[in-house]
């Protein structure tokens, strides 16, 4: 399982903050989870986000492997 | 054990002292010849819209290792001695404290230059996300590029 998290506005667009993706293998790029998560969640927007696996930021080739977490992040506001 | 308010670089509810941090710094070392603050305050206004409070959500882990290494890569790349970085991430009322970004160095130029870059990159690669109260409610707050 991957714990999926959300913040900011997409917590808000997806309606959760948290959520447990089952990509049924033990590793997949990013760029599949990004694509599962779309299927189930039909608010997620396709851009603009930024991603980070294991509180590491992340591109879409970055590997996910099973017990990482993945944070789906809007640009940042801070300051 | 070492207080919260004695790490040079933390995210925190409270508010902070701008007159402590830069007391810390001064006391950290005989050389220091200049101190730049950067002070972040909330505003009661905002793209046509009067402000009541403005509050902040953190992604914990991350945020607080992207700030350590905002204040590494700063020690690394300027003339500089020491660097303290605060985030408030509570609810803020307009006039209230956000974020400082402390600098000390010998000479004021890289003390100057620093504390820009420090408060623009992280900007850029903390993850934090500021959502304002208005009178029509809460909304997310869309970083201009």
């Amino acid at each position: 399982m991957i714990r999926v998290l959300f913040f900011g506005m997409l917590a808000g667009k997806t309606g959760c903050r948290e959520f447990s993706l089952d990509m049924k293998k033990p590793q997949a790029p990013l760029k599949e989870v990004m694509e599962a998560l779309h299927a189930r969640f039909s608010g997620l927007p396709r851009a603009p986000y930024m991603t980070a696996i294991n509180e590491e930021q992340a591109e879409a080739s970055s590997v996910v492997k099973d017990g990482d977490e993945v944070a789906i992040m809007p640009p940042f506001s801070g300051g | 054990m070492a207080e919260a308010k004695d790490r040079p670089v933390r995210i925190q509810t409270d508010d902070f002292s701008v007159e402590e941090e830069v007391l810390r710094l001064r006391e950290g070392s005989l050389r220091v010849g200049a101190v730049v603050t950067f002070l972040g305050t909330a505003r009661d206004f905002s793209e046509g819209r009067s402000i009541r409070a403005i509050e902040f959500e953190q992604y914990s882990g991350m945020a607080l290792r992207e700030m350590t290494r905002l204040k590494e890569d700063a020690l690394k790349r300027f003339a500089i001695i020491d660097v303290r970085i605060v985030h408030r991430v509570s609810r803020i009322a307009p006039g209230g404290q956000i974020v400082l970004i402390a600098v000390s160095a010998e000479h004021r130029k890289a003390a100057f230059e620093a504390c820009l870059w420090c408060i623009d990159t992280l900007k850029k690669t903390v993850p934090l996300w500021k959502k304002e109260t208005t009178e029509e409610g809460e909304s997310w707050v869309v970083p201009h590029p």
